[in-house]
């Protein structure tokens, strides 16, 4: 049976569980790539343009530890996944950029553009198609993978409302997942707060269905859906939160224009706006995470 | 009697200073890092030591700030390592009671703090950018032939400042050549540049946040009267400056040493040791980390910069 690669980045942190239900249900073994490191970053540094985001720049490094080691590797093109909106311009041509970067490389692609009546059940079945199954094996596969996709996304936000209700101080880790999961972007953040005792919630677990209701408070119209989430997710926690870190990648469109958003319409919460570039010191990291801890503590502690 | 040791590092200057059990400063001291912050902390404690009688003052604790905290800290032993904010906050607090909003601009760093109630409600910091700090008014002094000590006093002689883009130090300083070949004179262009900064500050690190009175400037920029006049009729609010603003950040963490209540011995001789730093880099993993080893005549005193044990075992 032939391997299908996931590079662990930008959005195997999204869909997770819908591809590697997917796979399973079609007994297709899959390889993840490591967890992000310097290494990994420099390589996937050397093959992009400098004006790529770091986000992009780790996604490459994961493309290229999978080369060579499995049959194919998964690099889907999204255009839309809403009707009148957009997503980054990565997601568009991401299947065109790795293309040309790695010319001999198998990819497995499919193509999510809502706008134009693509939907993601077409795809994945398409998906299917070029691995050799049936339209109705595919079919099936897809329908299992959202069930489990589905039952994870319930089963994270039960755990998530549980740690809302405690009486420990609370931090919502805003931003793109590929970002606040990454072992050399968020997750060194929340490493980091894991010496203290607060609890930790995270933006992106957060009811769909909830959306667009919480996007309007803070502007009629978001023309990008994932930052849209960002927004919405922000909206909705901000009061239930003692605090929200703002976590970006530089250079990032989207995200300039929601954080400056968010910074302009936050009212009374503590937000703290951290931007990764490159990733050398973590001096002045920690600086600004000591004392956002020590304010959120309020009043004078050791 | 007791006493507190209390030291600053930052990028440009090292502070320090002792203080009583009454939260009173009995030394201080204040000199340039020159890019080597042992050997300025050893000279600080030589000043602080010629201050004080050693028969009378006994030192049983050191906290310490600044840029090189943890450096400094671990080689002296301190009990407490405290970043910038939380250090600046409680050493004018400790002055001013009622202070609610500290503005405070140094070499590269500028920040603001806003209190309510003795109590830090909202800060920021600049971006790693030090477009407006002091470094960039000490390059434009210097391009004009001008001490920057002196910037503050020819800035109040002027009557019609001009304007300069200070959003970027490399635009402001095209703007800076071009406004001086055009004719303007030196002192409305200096005036400029003070109001500049000013405005760059509120601009950016201020950017949304309501500077309530009293109003407090810190940091080596709030020496410069220019900067000072320029914030009062930009927010035509009173901004108040202390002859010790300086030294706010190592009178908050010889606070927090005191408050903290944990006593360490402290002998003054600790600047006669040798203190060596290197920077190893740990093949363990593919991330390379960069480990600081520091050494005390010799022997390991501590290590950091790893992300995982394998760091941790360098000599």
């Amino acid at each position: 049976m032939k391997t299908v690669g996931l590079p662990k980045g930008l959005l195997y942190y999204r869909y997770e569980t819908l591809w590697k239900s997917f796979f399973k249900a079609l007994n297709v073994p899959v390889m993840v790539s490591e967890e992000s490191n310097l290494l990994l970053l420099e390589k996937g540094k050397k093959k992009s343009i400098d004006e790529a985001c770091l986000s992009l720049k780790l996604f490459i490094g994961h493309v290229e530890s999978l080369k060579n080691k499995c049959d194919y590797v998964l690099v889907p093109r999204i255009y839309s996944l809403e009707k009148d909106e957009q997503v980054c311009t990565n997601f568009n041509c991401l299947y065109d950029l790795i293309k040309n970067v790695y010319p001999e490389l198998n990819i497995l692609n499919y193509n999510i553009d809502v706008k134009h009546h693509k939907s993601e059940k077409k795809a994945f079945i398409a998906m299917g198609n070029t691995l050799g199954f049936s339209k109705l094996k595919s079919k099936k596969a897809y329908a299992f993978a959202k069930s489990q996709e589905k039952i994870e996304k319930e089963k994270k936000e039960q755990n998530q409302n549980i740690k809302l209700k405690t009486n420990k101080k609370k931090i919502l880790i805003l931003g793109h997942p590929y970002n606040t999961k990454d072992c050399l972007i968020g997750k060194s953040i929340t490493d980091f707060l894991s010496n203290y005792p607060v609890e930790i919630i995270y933006s992106d677990i957060f009811n769909e269905k909830l959306v667009n209701k919480y996007a309007k408070k803070i502007s009629p119209k978001v023309h990008w859906t994932m930052n849209k989430e960002l927004l919405a997710s922000f909206m909705y926690y901000k009061d239930k939160v003692d605090g929200v870190i703002v976590i970006s990648a530089f250079p990032c469109g989207p995200d300039s224009l929601t954080n400056e958003m968010i910074l302009r319409k936050k009212a009374n919460a503590k937000v703290l706006l951290l931007t990764f570039e490159e990733l050398n010191s973590n001096i002045a990291l920690l600086t600004r995470l000591e004392s956002f801890l020590d304010m959120l503590k309020g009043g004078i502690h050791l | 009697m007791k006493g507190y040791i209390g030291i600053d590092i930052g990028s440009i200057s090292t502070k320090g200073v002792i203080i009583n059990e009454d939260e009173k400063i009995i030394a201080s001291s204040y000199l340039w890092t020159e890019g080597n912050p042992v050997l300025a902390v050893k000279k600080v404690l030589k000043e602080l030591r010629q201050q004080i009688d050693e028969e009378i003052i006994n030192i049983v604790a050191v906290g310490t700030t600044g840029s090189a905290r943890k450096l400094i800290g671990t080689m002296l032993g301190a009990t407490v390592i405290k970043n910038e904010i939380t250090a600046h906050a409680i050493g004018t607090l400790s002055l001013h009671k009622d202070v609610r909003t500290i503005i405070e601009i140094g070499g590269q760093d500028s920040k603001i703090i806003l209190l309510e109630d003795g109590v830090v409600t909202d800060y920021a910091m600049n971006t790693l950018c030090a477009a407006g700090t002091g470094s960039f008014l000490s390059s434009q002094a210097k391009r004009l032939g001008i001490r920057v000590e002196d910037f503050g006093e020819i800035a109040l002689t002027s009557k019609h400042p001009t304007n300069i883009a200070a959003r970027c130090t490399v635009f402001a300083e095209s703007d800076l050549v071009h406004k001086l070949q055009m004719g303007y004179s030196q002192k409305d262009i200096i005036a400029g540049l003070c109001n500049s900064v000013a405005q760059n500050y509120l601009n950016n690190v201020a950017k949304g946040k309501k500077l309530e009175s009293p109003i407090i400037f810190q940091g080596g920029v709030s020496k410069n009267i220019g900067v000072k006049t320029a914030f009062e009729k930009i927010l035509n609010e009173k901004v108040i400056t202390d002859e010790n603003g300086h030294l706010m950040g190592a009178l908050g963490c010889a606070i927090l040493a005191m408050k903290k209540n944990v006593e360490r011995p402290f002998s003054f001789n600790v600047s006669n040791s040798d203190f060596e730093t290197k920077a190893v880099e740990c093949k363990g993993c593919p991330n390379h980390c960069e480990v600081i080893v520091v050494k005390k005549d010799g022997e390991k005193l501590d290590s950091w910069g790893n992300r995982c044990d394998k760091g941790s075992y360098f000599k």
